[in-house]
């Protein structure tokens, strides 16, 4: 077991109800939940593999795919939607080329939405890796795409 | 801190406080709640304390983060006591502005105050502004006066004694009695009487029980919870001791929603200083109560709202309801008697129990009794968190507090109760806030989630967004809510693409009808409620969709088309370099043209267009 | 010695022992009401919602599955009234036009009443009853398969997609599973969908009226007692 894991299980072992806080974890450090990870969770915490993999795919919290580096959620709920939070989807997905829920293929983005993270008032928002962005528009959202994008192909030549 | 051990300690240590926090010393409140934290509040909020620490006023003026104070759309917010100045998007720059000459020298800065719309005249105070007037911010209001991460602000403004009052010798039937007198019913969404509840766990066998918060918010649109959990996390765990001693619990949790990462690190925060002040823990207040809160953080999944799916998640399992012939009250979490409440019905208790009952039941209806945070989105002009008396009409919610249209069209109806209730037609606006009488029109209070709505919103697309939101988030456990849902969203889909038939409307409705009947839990019970509100107050928009094959609101892509009109147009070209789709053309200066064949009503187009040249028909 | 308890089904009287549950005492005393995900060998889900019946209490009457719902003293249960009926033969209908290739589903249909379908027909392959999950881990303990996934998403999987040492083919899920035990002659063609009725069963007859038991396909592969 490597020692990120033997640090996340510790105080935990046996202890199935530990489950969904241990994935917690590891998807923050490693971004998703490897197939790996998942039978040195069942172990160690005594789940079934089977268990394991349900509460993975069960909530929209885990990944069982890497992810990419920039998370882009766009909010889909009813504020936003009735504010316009479909133009900035079609927009995200249009100018990086990916579907909902996919990571772009240089691994830099993945766009997702989620229905609703509680700024209802600031509609329509988009967090860009936990920062917030209020009353967003497509021009401004293609903007910070294209922001990120620059940044990171200059730390890439750098 | 040495823990405090009795009764009296705690007075002692309330006057103390008190008497150092003398009221002339000037004090900056900065709205840290939701809202503004995503207008960078914690930028305005350093640059004051940077201001403070380089010019030594560290002293005469106090600075105190605060939660949500409701007017989100104004933040960041800042109000200056003693004088109750209140500041509306307020930047960091301001900041040495604000000190010069509000804090030291006692002016107000005009561009800085709020505008009443309606006399078009700068006013200075909070109680004022039209926004707060109309509200009853019984709750809402202590978070302007607590800094959620500090313990003492909350015994400051006497919390802890609602729990020092029952511990002194009030039996806990005592206790349950005071909250059924009260009225207080579930303000989750079920309105389910909570005394009731209390005493049936009370009741039930067992010597392990458990109280658990439902902080898992999942309604779009909706935020009162993470306004009070965030801003006033003490409030609910001393409402949380009290059910707990009332019913016998020894153990809690708070389990908090995975998107609200900062609530869970103020409620972490709030359990600890409360252990350390010896609030939780064994022998609280030297009474010989024992509780302990523990934080579940829950994964993404709207069904976790309900209460035994809810139970699966602390338990680490999947997010599964089972069905509740059998009740939580008797067996919930791992099987024992659990009693679990929303947020804001865990705020109130310690209220009432300083208040009394009759000081709650006074404020309402007959049905409902005392207020309800309601989360007020969409096409208003004043969004945020507001707080009203049941009986409070929608009018007065949506226009004298909301402030009317924020995009100067009509407003059609509100959406109430999130994806479990229903839209309400603005004809209908003389209704009172109350749990009954909204249920009884197709609708419910729900959670307080109150989305405006104008023209331009088309509610067979509202539908359409709903029933598209339940079927992604149904645990698909059973057949009706699995596929009963996913065939109204078929339906209404083929009605929104133009493929609506008449005989598709009594289908929508009986199905509807028989996935509320039959559905197992209360995720697919209450699943149609947006659909079938839909169709009863704006059935002609669905005729208008299948015998017309138009969309009067002009939102459904499959029947409008966008055009630019060649009146307006001056060929600046932005709609064509914003195109995905590079469906637009035209040279410099010339009018442009949308390839119909091409355009894929994205609706990006529009947004950019400085001189509102594209049209929708 | 069990307790016993006495309640009331379509207006007939029986005594049970506590602890069972009100469609398996319909059954019992020979009052079929129709159901698909549960088996009297394994745990009840309460997933298909085909076996619901009213449960009269204080003048009101309140839609619950029979599968989890537990007998009590008194307890009065309408299992074939008209408004239940409605709602079987709607959930019926959902089924059959999910998951039209498989006798028993279809006979299902059929015995609730399902006369016409106003769903355009899907052709999924499995409806979710939950029976092979359940036989795996609760007979077995070998909990190979599971639910994976959410709402439209909801399947039946390996973990992590892998076939798992515990499985060892015994294919007890394949001998329970309404689509594989009774499959259709032919998985229906493209455009040709329709409640065929070719399952030989007894609505060929003529006095034949809803409600009746039709003799289902799905009886013989769980033994029930009205094929002996």
């Amino acid at each position: 077991m490597s020692e990120f894991l033997e640090t996340i299980l510790e105080g935990r072992k046996s202890q199935p109800h530990q489950l969904i806080e241990v994935l917690h974890d590891i998807q923050q450090e490693k971004g998703y939940i490897s197939r790996k990870s998942g039978g040195t969770i069942s172990r160690e915490l005594g789940v079934p593999l089977i268990e394991v993999y349900r509460v993975a795919n069960f909530y929209k919290a885990f990944s069982l795919e890497p992810r990419g580096k920039h998370i882009i959620t766009l909010c889909s709920g009813t504020a936003c939607h009735v504010r316009g939070a479909n133009p900035l989807l079609n927009q995200a997905m249009g100018l990086l080329d990916v579907e909902e829920g996919e990571a772009t293929e240089d691994g830099l983005f993945t766009v997702e939405s989620v229905h609703c993270i509680g700024t209802c008032a600031l509609a329509p928002v988009v967090v860009l890796n936990g920062v917030y962005h209020p009353h967003m528009t497509p021009a401004k959202l293609r903007a910070l795409i294209k922001k990120v994008r620059r940044a990171e192909e200059e730390s890439a030549h750098a | 801190m040495p823990k405090i051990a009795s009764i009296t300690d705690l007075a002692a240590l309330r006057d103390r406080l008190l008497s150092v926090r003398s009221k002339d010393a000037v004090l900056i409140t900065v709205c840290g709640g939701p809202g503004c934290q995503a207008t960078e509040c914690h930028n305005v909020s350093a640059e004051v304390r940077r201001e403070l620490d380089t010019n030594g006023l560290g002293e005469k003026v106090r600075l105190r983060v605060t939660g949500c104070h409701g007017f989100c759309e104004q933040g960041p917010i800042m109000v200056i006591d003693p004088a109750n100045v209140f500041y509306g998007q307020v930047k960091p720059a301001d900041v040495g502005e604000i000190l010069n000459r509000t804090v030291i020298q006692g002016e107000v800065i005009d561009r800085l105050l709020y505008t009443d719309p309606a006399t078009k005249k700068k006013v200075v105070t909070e109680a004022e502004i039209p926004f707060y007037r109309a509200q009853n911010p019984t709750l809402l209001s202590q978070n302007r006066q607590v800094d959620p991460l500090s313990i003492e602000d909350y015994l400051a403004i006497g919390g802890y004694a609602g729990l020092a009052r029952v511990l002194a010798g009030t039996e806990p039937e005592k206790v349950i009695a005071e909250i059924e007198a009260s009225g207080l019913r579930g303000r989750g969404g079920g309105g389910f009487p909570t005394a009731r509840k209390w005493a049936a766990c009370r009741a039930a066998h067992g010597e392990e029980k458990y109280v658990i918060c439902n902080a898992d918010e999942g309604d779009p649109g909706a935020f009162m919870d993470r306004g009070i959990l965030e801003g006033n996390p003490h409030a609910v765990i001393e409402g949380m001791l009290i059910g707990a001693y009332a019913i016998g619990a020894e153990h809690g949790y708070i389990y908090v929603r995975n998107e609200y990462p900062i609530a869970v690190v103020h409620a972490r925060e709030a359990i600890r200083q409360a252990m350390e002040y010896g609030f939780l823990g064994g022998d609280i207040l030297g009474s010989g109560m024992r509780f302990d809160i523990d934080i579940a953080r829950g994964g993404g999944a709207f069904v976790c709202g309900e209460s035994t799916a809810l139970m699966a998640s602390i338990e680490g399992k999947v997010g599964e309801p089972r069905p509740k012939d059998v009740h939580t009250v008797e067996h919930g979490l791992w099987n024992k008697p659990t009693t679990l409440n929303n947020v804001e019905t865990w705020a109130n208790v310690p209220s009432i129990i300083n208040n009394g009952a009759a000081w709650f039941s006074g404020m309402g209806t007959d049905s409902s009794k005392g207020t309800k945070i309601l989360a007020l989105t969409g096409k208003v002009r004043n969004t945020g968190l507001v707080e009203v008396a049941f009986g409070t009409t929608l009018r007065t919610v949506v226009e004298e507090i909301g402030g009317g249209a924020s995009d100067g069209k009509a407003i059609k109806a509100v959406q109430t109760g999130g994806p479990s209730g229903g839209c309400l037609p603005a004809y209908l606006f003389d209704l009172p806030v109350d749990f009954d009488i909204l249920w009884e029109k197709g609708s419910m209070i729900g959670s307080g989630g109150l989305v405006v709505m104008d023209e331009k919103t088309c509610m067979v697309d509202v539908a359409k967004y709903f029933l598209n939101f339940l079927q992604d988030e149904s645990c698909g456990k059973c057949v009706p809510c699995r596929i009963g849902v996913d065939r109204m969203l078929e339906i209404v889909t083929d009605i929104t693409e133009g493929r609506g038939r008449p005989e598709q409307i009594p289908l929508l409705q009986e199905l509807g009808e028989t996935v509320a009947h039959t559905a197992l839990c209360g995720l697919g019970k209450t699943a149609p409620n947006p659909a079938l509100s839909t169709l009863r107050y704006f059935s002609e928009e669905y005729e208008a969709h299948i015998r017309e094959a138009s969309c009067p609101a002009g939102v459904c892509k499959s029947l409008i088309e966008y055009t630019i009109d060649s009146a307006h147009c001056d060929g600046c070209g932005a709609c064509l370099t914003s195109c995905p789709q590079g469906a637009i053309q035209g040279e410099k200066d010339r009018l442009h043209t949308i390839d119909r064949e091409a355009c894929t009503k994205c609706g990006i187009c529009p947004t950019v267009c400085a001189r509102n040249a594209i049209t929708v028909q | 010695m069990h307790q016993k308890v006495t309640l009331t089904i379509d207006g007939a009287n029986m005594t049970v022992a506590k602890g069972t549950s009100v469609l398996d005492a319909a059954l019992y005393y020979a009052i079929c009401i129709p159901h698909l995900c549960h088996l009297p060998t394994l745990s009840d889900i309460g997933a298909c919602r085909l076996c619901i019946v009213e449960h009269v209490q204080n003048g009101r009457s309140k839609i619950t599955a029979s599968c989890t719902l537990l007998v009590q003293e008194g307890m009065v249960i309408r299992a074939n009234s008209e408004r239940v009926r409605t709602l079987r033969r709607n959930i019926a209908e959902l089924l059959v036009t999910q998951a039209p290739n498989s006798r028993a589903i279809q006979d299902i249909a059929v015995r609730c009443g399902v006369t016409e379908t106003r769903f355009p027909f899907r052709r999924d392959n499995c409806v979710l009853c939950g029976r092979c999950v359940r036989v795996c881990a609760e007979h077995y303990q070998a909990r190979a398969i599971g639910f994976v996934g959410r709402g439209k998403n909801r399947r039946v999987s390996y973990p992590f997609a892998e076939k798992p040492e515990s499985c060892v083919m015994c294919r007890a899920c394949l001998n329970l599973c309404p689509m594989a035990v009774t499959p259709c002659d032919g998985p229906m063609e493209e455009g040709l969908e329709y409640l065929c009725g070719k399952c030989e069963s007894m609505t060929q007859e003529p006095q034949y009226s809803v409600g009746d038991c039709i003799r289902c396909e799905l009886g013989q592969s769980f033994d029930c007692t009205r094929h002996r």
